[in-house]
């Protein structure tokens, strides 16, 4: 949805706006952030300077206002003392919550999380998913890829089902965990829940 | 006569020693020129040889194709007379500078090259899902990364391109080769073959040397900065 894959069929508008390869890194600029499986953060900067980098270089943000509120989005995940590390010193949870704090600090309506949570240990889990339960109460729209049923049916105000690389069944968590229409779906739900 | 056992030849390169100062200062100096075009050309080709544009694909192959499989002693002569057949006038150092340097750049492209696609591609997911475009990419995000990766080999480009300005002798250059076999086959200098050689080698091996020392202790600084970061990792975990 944000360029990083071709389309193979269809197109993607933001804002009414069709994402063509050309304009893919302005609308994402504008309008979306994402934080990946695996991090992604950037090793040869500290912390804040993962949290500073595109908001200065590309929202032309001053120095001192990008980290006040670099630092605000730490204090949120949590993390506020490790602003003037290396990434590569945290652990895995720790970094996805910076990751996380990393796309709160571009501002964008949009938040693309890529299965947050599926390359942290199980004990990480937790710290992650609490603060993306934080954060859906707050005006953002989070689009997330998710193996993590219980944070779906708690947070989601819609759920997609793919398989196959085609939407199967999309309606609320209500309709999807309970009453799914689609056979599919539920051959998924009686593996998953017992 | 002759050996680096005879004092009289000795005396001799000393007496003559301006000519090998002069030597090594025009070697020093179409090195350092040299090397400044063979970076910027270096970074371009490595740029285009690693995007999007099958164009560009294509022509950084056939630059790099080109020039690192030839001599650079034949690119230098062809450059020389070339351009003196086409009427244009130029030192045989501006010579040197262009045909070293572009003979490097072809090298430095592919050690940069080498380095950009040693990054993950995960950070170039980050950095477009962020909003940077191509260049942006390259300049603030991927080229710092490639530089502990990149450094050696770099370095073994320098002292190559250093080296290389030998070849300009063969144009008749000033560079420290020519004014050491010009030396020792002067009418009035000739003869100390020993000690000129002696000396002129290690003229090249002060330049050359301090390079690979340079480059050693950044390497160690790197390798002490990666067992610092092991370090509080484990301070985190434990």
């Amino acid at each position: 949805m944000n360029g990083l894959e071709e389309a193979t069929d269809g197109t993607v508008s933001v804002d009414g706006h069709e994402m063509t390869k050309k304009d893919r890194a302005k609308l994402n600029r504008e309008y979306s952030s994402m934080v990946f499986q695996q991090f992604n953060l950037y090793p040869h900067l500290s912390v804040l300077g993962n949290l500073t980098l595109a908001p200065t270089k590309l929202k032309k943000m001053p120095k001192k206002e990008a980290e006040e509120l670099a630092m605000e989005n730490l204090e949120r995940v949590g993390l506020a003392h490790k602003a003037h590390v290396l990434p590569t010193t945290l652990s895995g949870g720790q970094q996805q919550r910076i990751a996380i704090a990393r796309a709160l600090t571009m501002k964008n309506p949009i938040i693309y999380f890529d299965e947050p949570t599926s390359a942290l240990d199980p004990e990480m889990v937790k710290e992650v998913l609490d603060i993306m339960v934080e954060l859906g109460k707050e005006d953002i729209t989070m689009v997330t890829v998710t193996h993590e049923m219980g944070f779906a049916r708690e947070v989601a105000d819609r759920v997609v089902f793919c398989d196959g690389g085609k939407i199967i069944e999309e309606g609320t968590p209500e309709h999807f965990f309970t009453s799914p229409k689609e056979e599919r779906t539920q051959a998924f739900l009686s593996k998953i829940l017992r | 006569m002759g050996t680096i056992f005879d004092a009289s030849c000795w005396a001799i390169v000393w007496k003559y020693r301006a000519t090998f100062v002069n030597g090594f200062l025009n070697t020093l100096l179409t090195a350092a020129a040299g090397l400044v075009l063979a970076l910027v050309l270096g970074v371009v080709i490595g740029l285009c040889s690693t995007g999007e544009k099958k164009f560009l694909r294509i022509l950084a192959r056939i630059y790099v194709e080109f020039f690192q499989n030839t001599p650079v002693i034949l690119q230098v002569c062809f450059l020389y007379y070339a351009l003196a057949y086409s009427g244009v006038r130029v030192s045989v150092v501006t010579v040197g500078i262009i045909s070293l340097g572009v003979y490097t750049g072809a090298y430095m492209a592919e050690v940069i090259r080498a380095g950009i696609t040693a990054i993950p591609t995960g950070q170039f997911d980050a950095a477009l899902s962020q909003g940077f475009d191509r260049l942006q990419t390259m300049r603030l995000i991927i080229l710092p990364q490639t530089v502990k990766i990149i450094l050696p080999p770099m370095v073994n480009q320098m002292a190559n391109l250093i080296k290389n300005t030998s070849c300009l002798f063969i144009i008749g250059g000033a560079d420290l080769i020519a004014t050491t076999y010009n030396f020792v086959t002067g009418e009035s200098t000739g003869g100390a073959y020993g000690p000129a050689y002696l000396v002129g080698g290690l003229l090249f091996f002060c330049m050359c040397y301090p390079l690979s020392l340079m480059a050693s202790k950044w390497e160690a600084h790197l390798k002490q900065k990666s067992v610092q970061t092991n370090d509080d990792k484990k301070e985190v975990t434990a």
